[in-house]
C-alpha cells in the first residue's frame, strides 16, 4: 500500500506542482546562457565603443547613459569590455571542455572495454587527478606550459578530463552489458565499428549534461585564472582580469568590480540552472 | 473466544474504528483507499486483519496511530482507544498514546531500528520519552524487557548495535519496545513475514504469551491464511479498502461466506492440496480509481449475477459472523 | 575499530607519494621551461644548458624526481631560484595562516551547510524547501574571489568595520587576526558551503524517510527528539563521506583568498612560485597544499565511518 502512496506523489507531483518551478529555472538558465552566447558572437556589433578604445579624459566615470556600465581607470567603456570579455570565457570553456570531453571519453571507453589491469590502473590515474583542487593543478600545468589563454584551456581540458572519464565509463559498462554487443562481437564487428555504432550513442545523453556543468566551471576557473594574471592578458579583455584591475579602485569606482564579477556570476549561474534543467527533463533519476 | 462478541457493552472495547475513510490527494485526483471500514478489538482478543497487498489494511493500522504519509488523510469516521476518541485529539496529546497506550511492529525489524543506536537505548526510549525516566533506569528496563522476550544474553545483547542481530532477535526487539509502556493494544503489521518459518513460530508464540500474561490485545496484520488460524480469535477480510467478511476463526474457516474469502482459502496450500492444484485467484487487486461498479469483487468474481451491479450490504451469516455479498442475503 | 584506520591509513602513503608524481609530472610537462623561466626567453641554447646542468635539470625525469622525493621527505624542499634561500623555514612560517583560514571556512561552510540542508530536508516539497535549495544555486555560482571584493567594499571600504587585508599573528593580536580572517573566511566558506548543503539535504532526505524514524515517531518521540536523536547522526555520516572530497576542494581557493586578502600563507606562496617562475617554491607550496587537501579527505572520511555501528563493530556472534 504504500507504494501507492509513494508513486502517487513522487509521479504527480513531479509532473504537476514541482513542474513550473523547473521549468522555470530551466527558462532562465536559457536565457542567460543565450545571452551570455550572443554577447560572445556578436560583442563587435553589439558594443557602443570599442573595448581598447583609450580615454584617459573620461576615466572612472560612473555609469551614464553614454556609458551604461561605467568607464575604467584607462577610460574604456565597460560595457564594451564585459561583452568583449563574453567572448573570452566561452572561447576558452569551449575548447576546454573539448579537450575534457574528447579526452575523457576516450580513457572512459577504453577503461571500460579492455577492463582488468587497464581498468585499474586508468581509474586510479582519474581518481588522484580529481582530488586536486582544480586551480591548483591548472597552475602547475600552466607553469610548464606557459601563462597565456591558450594554455589556460589546455590546463582546464585537461583537468576535465577525470570528470568526463568517470561517465563515459560507467555508461560504457551499462552498453557492454547489453547483448547486442556481445552479438555484434559474434558477427565479427571490428572493436571500433562497435564502439562507433553501438557505445557512444548511449553515452551521449549524460555526458551533454556533464558538459553544461563544467562549462560553468570553466568559465570559472579561466575567470579565475585571468584574475591571477595567469590567463587572458591585458589589453584583451577578461572579466577575471578586468575584475583584478578593477579592485583597485574599489573606492572611487565600485561598479569597476561589481560588474565583471556579475556577468560571471550570470554565466555560470545560467549554465548550472541548464546543467540541472536538463538533468531533470532527460534523467530525473540520475539527480544525486 | 466469545463468538458473541456483539452482547458485550461497547464501552469496554480496547479498539473501535467505525467508518474510516481515509483518502489520497495525487495529481491525479482523489483516491479512497479505505472505505467506510468498521472493525474493533476487545480487551485480550487477538485480531487477525487479512488481505492482499493494497488491500488497505496498513493504511488502517497507521490511521490508529496517527502516521499517515503526509498526503493522506482521514476524511471520516471515529477511532476509540478505550472509549477515548483518537481523532479529536491535538498532536500533543495523540503523541502521549503512541507507544504509551497503542504501539506498532512493523514488518522489517532491520530497517525499523536506528543503525547508529544501540538496542538498550532503543528499547527504554519509551521511558525516556513518556515517563521521563534517566537513561541508566530506562536502558536496565530494556534489558528486562529482552529477558521477557526470551532473548538470550540480554545484559550482554542490550549494548550492541542492531545489525549485529539475527532477524529474529530484531523482531523480537521490537516487541520489546512496543511492550515497554504495557500498551492496551499492539498493532502488528507483518512481522513474521520476513522471518524463516521457524523464527516465525518463535515470533507467533511469543505474541500469544504476551497476550495471555499482560492481557494485551493484539490487531495483528497479514495476508498468510495460516498464521491466521493459529494465532487469531477474530478475522476481518479486506479487500480493496473493504471489510468484505468478518467473524471468528472458526467460522470464517469453516465457513467461509464471501467468495473471495473463499478464493484465499482455496489458494492457500494446506494438506489436502497435494493431490490437487493451487488455485490461484485470475486477476488482480483493482486500483483505488478503478474500482468496479457495484462489489468491488465482482471483476474477479466466480459467483458474480446480475446483483452484483449494485454494491451489496453486510449479510449476516452466523452469529457475529457477516459477509458483504449478495449470495449471502439469504442467510447462513 | 582500528583495522578500519589502518586500511585507510595504509592507502594513503601511496596516494601522496602518487599525488607527488602528478606534480611533479605537471610541472615539467614541457621540458626546459624551468630554465627558460628563470633566464628570459631570449635565453641562448647555451645558457639554458649550463643552467640545466648547475640546477640538475639535465637528468633523467625519474632521477630529478627521486632526488627530490628523497629530499622532501627529509624536510629539505630545495633552494629558491631567485635568492636561493632554502624554501623549507617559509613554508613552515606560512603553513599555520593557512591552516587557520581553512579551519575558518570549514567551519563557516558547515554552519551553512548543516542546518539549512537539514532543515530544505524536513520541509520537503513545501516554501521552505523550494527557497533553501535556490539560494544553494545562487551561492554555487558565485566566484568566490568576486565574493571577496564584494566584501571588501562593503565592510572595508563603505563601513569600515573590517580591514581589507594583511596579517596578525592569532598570538600577538587574538581580536585583530580575527577581524582580518572574518572576510577570507566567509568567501571561501559560503561558496563551498552551496555544494554541501545540497549533500546534507540528500542524505537527510534519505534519512527521514526511512523506516527507523517511523518508528521513533511510533513510540510517540517528539520532533525535537526524532530530528536530533534519530536523524542527524544518520543524515552526518554520508554527508561527511561523499562531502569529504569537497571539504578537500575548498582549501584549493585559499590560493586566491590569500592573494585578495595579502595573507601570507601558503596560498600566496604558490603565486609567488609562479609569477616569479621559482619552480622549487611552486612545487614545495603546491605539494604542501595538496597534502593537506588529502589529509583533510582521508580524515574526514574516517571520521564519517567512526560514526557508523555497523562499520565499527562486526557482525558477531548470532
Amino acid at each position: 500500500m504504500s507504494d501507492l502512496a509513494t508513486s502517487g506523489t513522487a509521479a504527480e507531483g513531479f509532473s504537476s506542482r514541482l513542474s513550473w518551478r523547473r521549468h522555470g529555472l530551466l527558462g532562465i538558465g536559457a536565457i542567460l546562457v543565450s545571452l551570455v552566447l550572443l554577447a560572445a558572437l556578436f560583442a563587435d556589433f553589439i558594443a557602443p565603443y570599442s573595448p581598447y578604445e583609450l580615454n584617459v579624459v573620461n576615466m572612472l566615470q560612473a555609469p551614464s547613459w553614454a556609458h551604461w556600465l561605467g568607464t575604467d581607470e584607462l577610460g574604456r567603456d565597460v560595457l564594451s569590455r564585459t561583452l568583449h570579455a563574453a567572448r573570452i570565457s566561452v572561447e576558452v570553456a569551449l575548447v576546454a571542455v573539448t579537450i575534457g570531453l574528447v579526452g575523457g571519453t576516450i580513457v572512459g571507453i577504453i577503461s571500460a572495454y579492455f577492463g582488468g589491469i587497464v581498468d585499474l590502473v586508468l581509474m586510479r590515474l582519474m581518481e588522484l587527478l580529481f582530488s586536486f583542487p582544480a586551480i591548483l593543478l591548472a597552475i602547475i600545468l600552466m607553469a610548464s606550459l606557459g601563462t597565456n589563454m591558450l594554455n589556460a584551456m589546455i590546463a582546464i581540458g585537461i583537468i576535465f578530463i577525470p570528470g568526463f572519464s568517470r561517465l563515459a565509463r560507467a555508461a560504457t559498462q551499462a552498453v557492454l552489458r547489453q547483448e547486442y554487443v556481445e552479438a555484434a562481437r559474434t558477427i565479427g564487428m571490428s572493436d571500433l565499428r562497435i564502439l562507433g555504432r553501438e557505445i557512444l550513442p548511449n553515452v551521449s545523453t549524460p555526458l551533454l549534461i556533464e558538459a553544461a556543468v563544467a562549462f560553468a566551471y570553466a568559465v570559472l576557473l579561466e575567470s579565475a585564472l585571468s584574475f591571477l594574471g595567469l590567463g587572458a592578458q591585458p589589453p584583451e579583455p577578461s572579466w577575471g582580469n578586468m575584475l583584478n584591475t578593477g579592485r583597485g579602485f574599489m573606492a572611487q569606482a565600485p561598479w569597476l568590480g561589481i560588474v565583471p564579477g556579475m556577468a560571471m556570476f550570470l554565466c555560470v549561474l545560467g549554465f548550472n540552472l541548464l546543467g540541472d534543467g536538463l538533468r531533470d527533463y532527460l534523467d530525473p533519476h540520475l539527480k544525486d | 473466544m466469545d463468538p458473541v462478541r456483539r452482547h458485550r457493552s461497547e464501552a469496554a472495547l480496547t479498539l473501535a474504528i467505525e467508518d474510516l475513510v481515509v483518502e489520497f490527494n495525487s495529481g491525479r485526483g482523489v483516491a479512497r483507499v479505505v472505505d467506510h471500514v468498521s472493525l474493533s478489538v476487545w480487551p485480550g482478543e487477538i485480531v487477525g486483519l487479512i488481505g492482499e497487498s493494497g488491500s488497505g489494511k496498513t493504511l488502517t493500522a497507521l490511521s490508529v496511530l496517527g502516521l499517515l504519509p503526509g498526503n493522506a488523510r482521514i476524511v471520516t469516521g471515529t477511532i476509540r482507544l478505550s472509549g477515548q476518541s483518537l481523532l479529536d485529539l491535538s498532536e500533543a496529546r495523540r503523541r502521549e498514546t503512541r507507544g504509551e497506550r497503542v504501539a506498532f511492529i512493523p514488518q522489517d525489524a532491520l530497517r525499523a531500528l536506528n543503525p547508529v543506536l544501540r538496542v538498550d537505548m532503543q528499547v527504554g526510549e519509551p521511558f525516556e520519552i513518556h515517563r521521563h525516566t534517566e537513561w541508566e533506569v530506562a536502558k536496565q528496563k530494556a534489558v528486562e524487557l529482552l529477558a521477557a522476550v526470551h532473548l538470550r544474553n540480554p545484559t550482554a545483547r542490550a549494548r550492541e548495535y542492531p545489525h549485529q542481530y539475527s532477524g529474529g532477535m530484531q523482531q523480537r526487539a521490537m516487541i520489546a519496545m512496543g511492550l515497554a509502556l504495557d500498551p492496551q493494544l499492539l498493532i502488528a503489521d507483518e512481522p513474521t513475514t520476513a522471518l524463516d518459518v521457524t523464527v516465525q513460530a518463535q515470533v507467533l508464540k511469543l505474541l500469544r504469551e504476551i497476550r495471555e500474561t499482560h492481557g494485551t490485545s493484539i490487531l495483528f496484520i497479514t495476508h498468510d491464511l495460516g498464521i491466521v488460524a493459529e494465532l487469531t480469535d477474530w478475522v476481518y477480510v479486506m479487500y480493496a479498502g473493504a471489510i468484505v467478511e468478518q467473524g471468528s476463526v472458526e467460522q470464517i474457516f469453516q465457513h467461509p461466506s464471501h467468495p473471495y474469502t473463499k478464493a484465499l482459502l482455496r489458494a492457500t496450500p494446506t494438506i489436502h492440496t497435494v493431490h490437487s492444484e493451487l488455485v490461484s485467484i485470475p486477476g488482480h487487486i483493482p486500483l483505488p480509481n478503478e474500482l468496479p461498479e457495484g462489489c468491488r469483487f465482482v471483476d474477479r468474481c466466480p459467483v458474480r449475477f446480475e446483483r452484483c451491479s449494485e454494491e451489496p450490504p453486510d449479510f449476516e451469516v452466523g452469529a457475529g459472523h457477516t459477509a458483504r455479498c449478495w449470495r449471502c442475503e439469504a442467510g447462513p | 575499530m582500528l583495522r578500519l584506520i589502518a586500511v585507510r591509513l595504509a592507502a594513503f602513503i601511496p596516494t601522496l607519494i602518487a599525488a607527488s608524481i602528478v606534480l611533479f609530472v605537471a610541472i615539467n610537462v614541457l621540458p626546459g621551461s624551468a630554465a627558460r623561466a628563470a633566464l628570459g626567453i631570449d635565453a641562448t641554447a647555451q645558457a639554458i644548458a649550463r643552467f640545466e646542468a648547475m640546477a640538475g635539470l639535465d637528468r633523467p625525469l625519474y632521477v630529478q624526481y627521486l632526488d627530490w622525493l628523497g629530499k622532501v621527505v627529509q624536510g629539505d624542499f630545495g633552494k629558491s631560484f631567485q635568492n636561493h634561500v632554502p624554501v623549507g623555514p617559509e613554508l613552515l612560517n606560512r603553513l599555520p595562516i593557512t591552516l587557520e583560514l581553512a579551519i575558518l571556512a570549514f567551519i563557516v561552510a558547515n554552519f551553512i551547510a548543516i542546518p539549512l540542508g537539514a532543515i530544505a530536508a524536513y520541509y520537503h516539497q513545501r516554501p521552505a524547501d523550494s527557497g533553501i535549495t535556490f539560494l544553494a544555486t545562487i551561492l554555487g555560482a558565485i566566484p568566490n574571489f568576486w565574493l571577496a571584493t564584494l566584501l571588501i567594499l562593503i565592510f572595508a571600504l563603505r563601513l569600515r568595520v573590517l580591514p581589507a587585508g594583511g596579517y596578525t599573528p592569532l598570538t600577538v593580536d587574538p581580536w585583530r587576526n580575527l577581524s582580518q580572517m572574518i572576510m577570507p573566511a566567509l568567501s571561501l566558506g559560503i561558496v563551498s558551503s552551496a555544494l554541501l548543503l545540497r549533500i546534507m539535504r540528500a542524505s537527510m532526505l534519505e534519512v527521514l524517510t526511512s523506516d527507523y524514524i517511523r518508528t521513533a515517531h511510533a513510540k510517540g518521540a517528539p520532533e525535537r527528539v526524532v530530528i536530533t536523536r534519530h536523524a542527524m547522526r544518520n543524515a552526518l555520516i554520508p554527508f561527511l563521506t561523499v562531502g569529504a572530497v569537497e571539504f578537500g576542494f575548498l582549501f584549493g581557493g585559499v590560493v586566491i583568498i590569500e592573494e585578495i586578502f595579502r595573507l601570507p600563507g601558503i596560498g600566496s606562496l604558490v603565486l609567488v612560485g609562479i609569477i616569479n617562475r621559482d619552480y622549487p617554491v611552486l612545487l614545495a607550496a603546491a605539494l604542501v597544499i595538496t597534502v593537506v587537501v588529502l589529509t583533510v579527505n582521508m580524515l574526514v572520511d574516517i571520521i564519517g565511518s567512526l560514526l557508523d555501528p555497523r562499520q565499527v563493530h562486526s557482525r558477531g556472534s548470532k
